[in-house]
Formats: structure tokens, sequence, C-alpha cells
């Protein structure tokens, strides 16, 4: 009690310190917040979320460069279009001035062979237009420009066409004036003009585009490197996590490995410590028991009856003594056993438990009530010593009842497990021992009122604890006890 | 014939041989126990040398032999005695304290004939020593004297 009071006063300090650390913490509560949820996150949390990270760098990364990629693609298309289009204008620049020159040749000499250049030019015209608004047919302002040019071709055609025309009619004379300048001379002008103006729209869209491919490579060159380097950091990461996986295991292994010899050495010592127990515990006892008988015999004539009882107090311990190290060595063996592992009917385990217990049961008025139980998983015998040790002990604190009431059933039931109880209206036991009941010699009772080591208990709890269940118990001093376990159910539906 | 062979008991603990001795007092067959200290004296006594130099010749008609003994344990003497065609037929009956299962299956493994464990109280003792002594000395027909029929 007096401890109590003065852990009082100490108390409520921590309570009063509390508000401080929230108050100062209130200027950056964000990042807080944040680094306290990403530290509550487990390892593999952690280290999911860092490869989702790097694996998106790399995705937008890859996003990018392929864009990049796709553009430099066009612009070398729309460059070879460029090139074609300047080579172009410098045919039909060559041909219009091949047709120009011809037209004037013939109009001064009149020889119809200068016209055959002019003619097949008049011929291939259309085609070179069509070919010219193809390579233009992506920009508006060249588009303008060809169409120009059209109508300025197709006038000094016609004008070159008319002259052509005049010649042959009224001779030399009548095209004199034309003949040194050319029937089109203003169009050609003009034409040539506009020509040098496509050549230059055209080059400087040429060079726009290099700087840009040029830029966008660089980028791209950029842009792939930092990729190469987030999957050296993946990779690097992967091998360390893979790494410190296989170190952790090995080590792990390792020391599962000593420890397990480490388990076995004590095992093999443990067995020959209730080997030597077994062997030469019981051969003093056997001694003390049997000089005592002899000295009964030899002087049994001469001795009192004090002196009797001492000798058969003595006899009486030895025995004692004997029973409670083969109980010690049968609690020790169920720890050590191998355990089978079969479906056990458990209602077939409760009859042949009463039939075994039959002597006990002579004399004594018993009403019992012996509820269904299910199948379960685990070893016949030891689930018989489990239910011989429950029953028994039953039978041995209700002795003093005129009529004994034992029952046998399930206290609950789940999927995977079930709980048993064995319950008695026997003496009972005082509820703040309950602790006690299950350990190794603990008794709850003087030898005097009810015989026994105080190892039965331990062994149910042993037994029930090797099958994975639980043990406890309920009960009111003279009012009767209730003993529970678990157990895991057989698989297969009963 | 049989009534003259001695019974051989081992036992290191003289006060176990001496209840043995006492238990079978009463059944009068005790004046024939000839006890050994140790598994070296047995196989003394059954190779007729040392301290048993001048013995009457013939094996005993049974031997009571304790696991656990200085020098010689007790089933190296029943492997001696098991791999020897002179002593083969002598009926070996365990007589421990060991209730332990590997003690068991060794002995049985080895050739034992029987095998009991030492009661803590002494009439069931005495009780046990008694059944043993009269049925191997009395009742059960002992092996004839002499090499047997395979040699």
């Amino acid at each position: 009690m007096e401890s109590v009071t003065q852990d009082n006063p100490a108390a409520p300090a921590p309570v009063r310190s509390e508000p401080e650390p929230d108050s100062s913490s209130a200027s950056a509560p964000k990042t807080g917040w944040l680094i306290e949820w990403f530290t509550h996150w487990s390892i593999e949390r952690r280290v999911l979320a860092g490869f989702g990270l790097v694996f998106a760098g790399i995705v937008v990364i890859s996003a990018i460069s392929y864009r990049n990629t796709a553009v430099l693609i066009e612009n070398s298309r729309l460059d070879t279009k460029s090139h074609e289009l300047v080579q172009l204008l410098g045919s039909v620049r060559e041909a219009l001035s091949a047709a120009e020159s011809g037209h004037r040749r013939y109009l001064v000499t009149g020889d119809e062979s200068y016209l055959k250049s002019y003619r097949t030019v008049v011929e291939q015209m259309p085609q070179y237009l069509q070919y010219l608004r193809d390579l233009t047919n992506e920009g508006a302002e060249q588009r303008e420009r060809v169409a120009t040019l059209e109508q300025l071709i197709a006038r000094q055609l016609g004008a070159e066409a008319g002259a052509i025309a005049k010649r042959e009619k009224q001779g030399y004379e009548g095209v004199r004036g034309l003949a040194l300048s050319g029937a089109a001379k203003d169009e050609i002008e003009a034409i040539y003009r506009l020509m040098a103006e496509l050549d230059m729209a055209e080059q400087r869209a040429l060079q726009a585009r290099v700087a840009q491919s040029a830029e966008s490579t660089r980028y791209t060159i950029a842009l792939l490197g930092l990729g190469a380097l987030l999957q050296l950091v993946l990779l690097a990461s992967v091998y360390f996590l893979i790494h410190h996986d296989v170190a952790e295991r090995r080590r792990v292994a390792a020391e599962l490995q000593s420890r397990g010899e480490l388990l076995q050495a004590a095992n093999k010592e443990l067995e020959s410590f209730s080997y030597s127990v077994s062997h030469d515990l019981r051969a003093p006892l056997r001694h003390i028991d049997g000089y005592a008988a002899l000295l009964s015999k030899a002087a049994g004539e001469t001795l009192d009856d004090k002196a009797r009882r001492y000798l058969e107090t003595i006899s009486g311990s030895a025995k004692q003594m004997g029973q409670l190290i083969d109980d010690l060595l049968v609690f020790s063996r169920m720890g050590r056993q191998d355990m089978l592992r079969t479906t056990v009917n458990l209602d077939q385990l409760v009859k042949t438990v009463l039939h075994d217990l039959r002597l006990d049961l002579q004399g004594r008025t018993i009403s019992w009530t012996m509820n269904p139980l299910p199948n379960v998983s685990g070893d016949p015998a030891m689930l018989r010593q489990v239910f011989i040790n429950l029953i028994s002990n039953a039978l041995k604190f209700t002795a003093t009842r005129p009529e004994a009431k034992i029952e046998v059933g399930v206290a609950k039931r789940s999927p995977s497990e079930v709980e048993i109880f064995v319950r008695d209206n026997g003496v009972g036991f005082d509820m703040q021992y309950v602790n006690k009941l299950f350990g190794v010699f603990q008794r709850l009772h003087r030898n005097d009122e009810f015989e026994g080591t105080g190892i039965g208990l331990a062994n149910v709890r042993r037994i029930i604890h090797r099958h994975g269940g639980r043990t406890w118990a309920e009960g009111a001093l003279d009012q009767g006890a209730t003993f529970y376990f678990s157990l895991p159910l057989a698989r297969s539906p009963k | 014939m049989t009534a003259l062979r001695p019974i051989l008991l081992a036992d290191d603990n003289p006060r176990d041989a001496e209840l043995a001795l006492a238990a079978m007092e009463e059944q009068h067959i005790a004046e024939k126990v000839v006890v050994c200290r140790d598994g070296a004296e047995v196989l003394d006594y059954l190779y007729c040398r040392g301290a048993f130099a001048d013995r009457e010749h013939g094996n005993p008609v049974v031997l009571f032999l304790d696991l656990k003994m200085p020098k010689v344990d007790g089933l190296e003497v029943l492997r001696t005695i098991k791999n020897d065609m002179k002593l083969k037929p002598i009926p070996v009956v365990m007589l421990t304290s060991s209730r332990e299962e590997r003690d068991l299956a060794k002995s049985y493994a080895l050739g034992a004939n029987a095998y009991v464990v030492k009661p803590v109280e002494f009439h069931q003792f005495i009780a046990a020593v008694k059944e043993l002594g009269v049925f191997w000395a009395v009742i059960n027909e002992s092996p004839p004297e002499g090499p047997g029929p395979i040699e």
C-alpha cells in the first residue's frame, strides 16, 4: 500500500510535460506528420515505395525519349523534303531559263530547232508544278508562294507562246522588239525573285530544324544517361537487397544449426540425467525399504508398537519417494517422447479410460454425464493419459461426496479448435491458487486428505501444450472444479 | 542334476545382492547362489579363470545380470555370452533398476532371455526374486551340459 502512495506524485509529471512538444511541433506539422507516416511503414513497404519511385522515373524518361526520337524522325523526313524542294527549284529555274532562251533564239533566227527545248519545258512544267505543290503542302507561306509562282510561270509561258505565234505569222519584223528582251521579261524577274524567296524560306526552316534536332538529341542523350543511372541504382539496390537477404538467411541457418546442436546436447544430457535418476536413485530406496522389512522380520517380536510404526514410516516414505521418481521420469519422458499425429476418436477414448478406471469406481455412487466429443488430431496414448489424469482426479476429489457428479463435454468449438471440460462436484479449490494447479509437484491438499504426488495435472499441461493447446481451470472451495483444455480439431469432418 | 548347478547373481551393489539372497533364502535356493561384484568377475567365473580357476566346470543354471556395473557392464557381459557358442545356452535374466526403453531394446537385441525391473518396494522385490529363482532354477528345463549340437 505504501509503495502505491509513493508512486502517485510521480505519475502526473509526464502528463504535464506532454503538451510542450505538441506546441513546438505545431510550426512544422506537415513534414513531421509525413516523416512519422513514413517511419511507420514496414521495411517491405519502404523498399517497394523506393522501387516504385525509380520505376516511375524510368517510365517517364522512356516516354520523353520516345517522343524526342519521334520528333527527330519527323524532322529528318521534313529535311529530306526541304532538300528535294531546293533541288527542284534549281531544276525549275534551269528549265524556265532554257525555255526563255530557246524562244528568244527562235524569235531572232526563226530556226524551228530552237523551239524543241521550249516545247519540252512546256510539256514538263505541269509535272514540275505538281511536284512543287507536293513538297510544299505542309507550310501555308510556301504554299502561297508556289501558287503565285504557278500563275507567273503560266503567264511567262503564255507570253512566250504568243510571241512564237506572232513570229510565225508576221516574221522577224513582227517581233523585233521582243526578240532582244524576251516576251516575258517582267515575269521572269518576278519568278526568279519568288524562287529565291522560296529557297531562302526553306533554308531557314531547315536550319531551325537542324538546331532543334541537335538540342533534342542532346536532351535525349542526357535523359537516357539519367535513365541508365536510375537503372543502375535499381540494379544495385536489388543486388544489395538480395545479398543482404541471402547473408541474413545464411546467418539464421547457421544459428539455427548451432542452436539445434546445443539443444541436442542438452537433450542428451537430460536423458543421461534421467537415466541415472532412474537407476541410481531407486537403489537406495529399495535398500531402505528392504532393510526396514528385514529388520521388522528379524526383530518383529521384540519391537513395541512405537518402534514398529517408525519402521512402517520408513518403508512408507521410501515407497512414496519411489513413486515420485517414477512420476517425474514419466513427466520427463512426456516432454521428450516422439509424438504421433493421427485422428483420435475422443468418445471411444473416454470409454476405454472408464474401463481402465473401473477398479476405482467400485463401491462409489457416481452420476456420469458424458456429452458427445469430436474427433481431434493428436497422439492417442498421450491424450488417453490426459483423460485418465483428469477423470481419476475428479474421482479422487469427489470421494467425500455421497453422490459424485462428473461431467465431460465440449465448452466451445471453433472451426480449428475445440475446448473440452471435465467437471466434478468435489472439494474444489480456491481460485487464488489456480496458478499452482498445473505445476510439477504442486498440491493444494494435504497428503492425509487426498493422496498423490502432484504430477498428474503437470503431465496434462505438458501433453496439451505439445498438441498446441491450452489448459486452465475454474473452481471454488467445496463447490467442485472444472478443468478445461483445448485441442486442434481433426482435419477430416466428423 | 539341475538342482546341483549354481545360480549366478551379478550385482555391484552388496545390499541389492543381500536383499536378493534374503529373498532366495525363503525358497531355500540361496545356498546355490554365487555372487559376482562386477562384469569382469562374471566372465572370470564363466571362463573358470582368476579367482574361479579351480571351480567345478559347467555353466550356471541361470544368470541374474545387473546392467550398470563397474569394469565390464551388463550389456558387455551379455554380448560376450551370446557370442560364445559354449556360453550361449545360459539363460540370462536382466535384473536392473532401469526402466529406460533403450536398455530394454538393447538387452533383447543382444539375446537376453528376460528383463525384470527391480521394484522399490521390498515385498514386491522379494516376490519378484522368489518367482524368478523358482522359475529359472526349478521349473525351467535347463539346456544340456557341454557344447551344443551345433559344434
